[in-house]
């Protein structure tokens, strides 16, 4: 038999920010991504793990600035209709958070070599999982308390607090309307009849403390929801491929 | 060793991997899916999901696997084990991973004879800078070009 069958649709719409600042209100406005600098104190509340957050723009080039290990780089994405793999997915290009940590007895929130220094010297741009050079950075920067063990809780309380973060711009990106999107990607899971099949496997850490995986988070690239490789086992999960690519991984390394 | 900076892949890698995209873009291959499979502490259990995922390619009846693994070390324990599981059941396997001058295999078998290395760092080593070491598109059309040769060769 040949042919194609197509099983399931994703659309990812992308809405591009060219302009990143600092307001009074959390808002994405026309090509402008607007943080409330209010809602940190907010955000540090919100963990008992957390000592401090401090949130910085970097403006594409703008890369001699100090940092602590980058623990993480999300994209900013809300899912729209549907779930995580189908439906519809609204994300945002042209900004991307990164997420860097320490505690504060100066600990980085890195293993097996943490990252932190001046970030020109710190980071490869242009990579799949990096940003571009003409991208804002929203930095999030987590100082968690001091004195105590290195555990999974302290990384953890790190991205749950970035997460809430993120998912102020989920309810707008949900309201967004799909017409003002600067591009839209459609991708089929299908079956391509008579043709190799081939499985791809992803083989991610599951250890303990940075070395953790989330899968399939209710959100896009999101915590909640999504359950830790190490709390099942580490045993194989299948995902299909719009699943994947609907970020349904989030790296904890 | 574990995963450091440079090979790391972040939650934007996984929203736009490589390896996706060029696998399921070839009209060739028929992709089945993504199988994610952690590294526990133990050998035991290293043993266990690495099996496990051999048996998932083996009743999906993969024609051929594409296993890429974050981190190095201590986790090509993992890895090698996975590969020795899919390869006796005579599954055609293409690694990726990073090795370099410092990413030496700890274990070795038979079934892993093509292996992409993404290394892209001078000196060969996992540096500290986050995404130095990244799959990129290049290691994963290599990838794929060394599995179909591999599937053409070893089945029918």
């Amino acid at each position: 038999m040949e042919g194609v069958t197509i099983l399931r649709k994703l659309v990812i719409k992308s809405f591009h920010i060219n302009n990143v600042e600092f307001g009074n209100k959390t808002a994405i406005k026309g090509n402008n991504c607007i943080i409330d600098c209010q809602k940190i104190i907010e955000l540090e509340n919100s963990e008992d793990l957390i000592k401090r957050i401090n949130i910085d723009i970097i403006k594409p080039g703008d890369y001699d600035k100090y940092v602590n290990t980058i623990m993480d780089i999300i994209p900013i994405s809300a899912k729209v209709l549907g779930s995580i793999g189908e439906g519809i997915t609204h994300t945002l290009t042209g900004v991307y958070v990164m997420l860097t940590g320490v505690d504060a007895d100066g600990r980085q929130m890195g293993e097996f070599g943490s990252s932190e220094g001046i970030l020109k010297e710190q980071m490869f741009f242009d990579r799949a999982g990096t940003p571009s050079k003409n991208d804002y950075i929203i930095h999030f920067d987590v100082t968690l308390k001091g004195g105590l063990p290195f555990s999974r809780e302290l990384p953890l309380a790190a991205h749950r607090a970035c997460d809430r973060f993120i998912g102020e711009y989920r309810k707008i990106l949900k309201q967004k309307d799909g017409r003002e999107s600067s591009e839209v990607h459609e991708y089929f899971d299908k079956v391509r009849h008579g043709k190799k099949k081939v499985l791809i496997i992803k083989q991610v850490a599951g250890q303990g403390a940075n070395y953790d995986n989330f899968i399939l988070p209710n959100e896009p690239s999101g915590i909640m929801g999504g359950r830790s490789i190490i709390d099942m086992g580490n045993v194989p999960i299948i995902i299909s491929p719009n699943e994947y690519r609907d970020g349904a991984i989030r790296a904890m390394t | 060793m574990g995963i450091g900076p440079s090979t790391k892949e972040t939650t934007l890698h996984h929203f736009r991997d490589p390896l996706l995209e060029v696998v399921s873009n070839d009209q060739d291959i028929d992709l089945l899916g993504v199988l994610v499979v952690g590294t526990p502490q133990g050998n035991m259990e290293k043993h266990y999901v690495g099996k496990r995922a051999a048996v998932w390619a083996e009743v999906m009846r993969a024609d051929g696997v594409i296993i890429s693994s974050d981190g190095w070390g201590n986790s090509h324990v993992d890895y090698a084990n996975t590969i020795e599981e899919i390869g006796k059941r005579n599954i055609p396997l293409v690694g990726i991973t990073f090795n370099g001058i410092q990413g030496k295999f700890v274990v070795t078998n038979e079934y892993m004879d093509t292996i992409v290395d993404i290394n892209k760092s001078k000196e060969g080593i996992e540096t500290e800078v986050v995404g130095e070491n990244n799959v990129n598109e290049l290691d994963c059309k290599k990838a794929l070009a060394f599995l179909k040769l591999k599937m053409r060769g070893e089945r029918k």
